[in-house]
């Protein structure tokens, strides 16, 4: 991040994501219809569900293959926990850190245990729940196009079901913590886009819709979502309606707040988030409410699989690989994630198109940044870096893992 | 290509020898992927057999989950401690701040680096003999091989391992 600032007003500031380009789509081509699932979840270790389904999506989209209604249920159960442990990371481990103003969350060892161990045990449920659906902790390998590989037990739903349960006290204890810390008053309005579903909260399936009016089918995201590249950095930046637009948490609160389970609303209004936010930085709050409404929607959903019955011939659908093209639209921890994959007849990827969360959202931190600088331009450098800092933060960048390596440069203040 | 793994099935504790092998990195980012390419080759080896090995992907935090019950934990990672590329290191946690002092870095990890999760553990008290065989890498762009002064630490790499396990 350089920010060139003289007589007060800004003259230029740039945010330089220093991450080389994803040369995972062409890494992709000429694959056969069952790899690229596998070496899309390697991109990102914390998104690898995430990936997983928008590239089985995308292959399903394209050969006309229908998953069973219990794929789909165990998919949505299994995306909840990547989102749930994504979200504890950067809620537990990174933000509340940072609003402490310590470094990282080993200070808090000492000073705030019950933090550190609320942080971990929601973590480690999370990790089981995905181990346990997805046959791994990280880089799921039970979940492929068309279905599962291997189906939970039914003893293992139940056992997943009392993990969950027991975990509403660390929220409560959570709450506290959070209504005591001080959100910066920081506030610009912009697009914000997300999946959507006329009754869930959407994250696995949906349209896409935007706070600005429009709502089109996910196979169509070229309609509203442009990319361009920009002189400065190796990311694209992307725009829509305006010139910049944010996803991630916030975006999917403003656009679907409503199917948020009354708990989830409930820890919402005490913690005085309410749809539309303008405040970035009450992303950090609007994942902790998403973590109550996975939790919630969870037991509902293993409650329903429990009641139909683990059934082994819905585990895979029919697949006969074909030629066409489909796109895999999801909602990743940190948003809207695109995986877009041409296949010839042979059924080997021929063009691929991955669009990520962290690159849609990078137009808009540099117009946020623009804006939060201006505001608070007397303060001392230091509190403008911090500042900076924690905005970015606030966004959960996945930049190679660098958040807590960001060098914000101040010139001529 | 295959992706099947012999213990995908569970890998929340260890197994009755009380040792479990886990390899960081990302192996579609060429010499990172070290740490993966090194547990493939353990899995395909008998003598291994009763030994949990762990593809451990790019996700650092959830080594403090993978330490209940064990005897000893053998990470093996792309790292740098500042050694010529290609070389290969054997750190013991206890000396793992001397190695930051020196400039160490994982070069896998996309949550929190290795470092911090050390660090972590240690004020969590979470006790176990931990060993990280860590390799210099040449290159860690995007891509599917180890370049291929890397690729040939693999026999010294299972060789400090086996030394390490006892085998």
């Amino acid at each position: 991040m350089i920010i060139n600032i003289k007589d007060k007003k800004i003259e230029e500031l740039i945010f330089r994501i220093p991450e080389p380009p994803r040369f995972f789509e062409a890494m992709l081509v000429g694959r056969k219809y069952d790899e690229p699932s596998h070496i899309a979840s390697r991109i990102c270790g914390i998104c690898s569900v995430a990936h997983t389904c928008a590239s089985i999506k995308a292959t399903e989209k394209a050969m006309g293959i229908e998953p069973s209604l219990q794929t789909i249920n165990l998919r949505k159960l299994v995306y909840h926990h990547e989102n749930v442990r994504s979200n504890v990371l950067h809620v537990y481990f990174l933000a509340i850190p940072d609003f402490f103003g310590v470094g990282s969350i080993i200070p808090l060892v000492e000073t705030h245990p019950e933090v550190v161990n609320i942080a971990l045990r929601t973590k480690k449920i999370a990790n089981d729940m995905v181990r346990i659906i997805g046959g791994r902790a990280v880089h799921p390998i039970r979940i492929v196009v068309g279905g599962f590989t291997k189906l939970p037990t039914e003893e293992e739903m139940v056992e997943m079901r009392k993990m969950l349960e027991a975990s509403y006290p660390n929220f409560e204890k959570t709450l506290e913590v959070l209504k005591a810390l001080e959100i910066p008053d920081f506030e610009r309005e912009t697009e914000y886009i997300s999946i959507s579903d006329p009754i869930d909260y959407a994250l696995y399936d949906g349209n896409i819709k935007s706070t600005d009016g429009w709502e089109i089918d996910d196979q169509n995201y070229m309609d509203k979502i442009n990319e361009k590249i920009v002189r400065y950095s190796t990311a694209k930046h992307c725009w829509a309606t305006r010139d910049a637009f944010m996803v991630g948490a916030l975006a999917r609160f403003n656009n679907n707040y409503e199917r948020l389970t009354d708990n989830a609303k409930k820890y919402a209004n005490e913690l005085g988030l309410k749809a539309p936010c303008y405040n970035p930085f009450m992303n950090n709050i609007a994942q902790f409410v998403e973590i109550i409404h996975s939790v919630d929607d969870s037991i509902k959903l293993i409650n329903e699989i429990l009641e139909e019955g683990l059934d082994e011939d819905k585990a895979m659908a029919e697949i006969k690989p074909k030629g066409g093209r489909g796109v895999g639209v999801v909602e990743a921890p940190r948003g809207l994630l695109i995986h877009d994959y041409t296949y010839n007849d042979l059924g080997r990827v021929e063009k691929a198109n991955l669009i990520i969360p962290t690159g849609m959202n990078y137009a808009n931190i540099e117009k946020d940044m623009y804006a939060l600088v201006q505001a608070i331009i007397d303060k001392s450098e230091v509190e403008i870096r911090l500042a900076c800092e924690m905005l970015i933060r606030a966004y959960d960048p996945c930049i190679s893992c660098s958040t807590h390596l960001l060098k914000c440069k101040l010139i001529n203040k | 290509m295959t992706f099947t793994s012999k213990n995908n099935s569970n890998n929340s504790g260890c197994t009755g020898t009380g040792v479990k092998i886990i390899g960081f990195g990302n192996k579609y980012r060429s010499d990172d992927g070290i740490g993966i390419r090194v547990v493939e080759e353990l899995e395909r080896l008998d003598s291994f057999k009763n030994i949990e090995i762990i593809d451990g992907g790019t996700s650092g935090t959830n080594l403090i989950f993978l330490l209940k019950d064990c005897r000893k934990v053998i990470i093996i990672d792309a790292v740098d401690t500042g050694q010529n590329i290609g070389d290969v290191v054997n750190i013991k946690v206890n000396d793992i701040e001397e190695f930051i002092k020196r400039g160490y870095k994982s070069l896998s990890l996309h949550d929190l680096n290795l470092v911090d999760i050390f660090s972590l553990l240690k004020v969590l008290k979470i006790n176990a003999d931990i060993s990280i065989i860590g390799v210099r890498p040449k290159n860690i762009d995007f891509g599917d091989r180890l370049s291929p002064e890397i690729e040939e630490k693999i026999p010294e790499i299972i060789s400090i391992i086996k030394k390490e396990t006892g085998i």
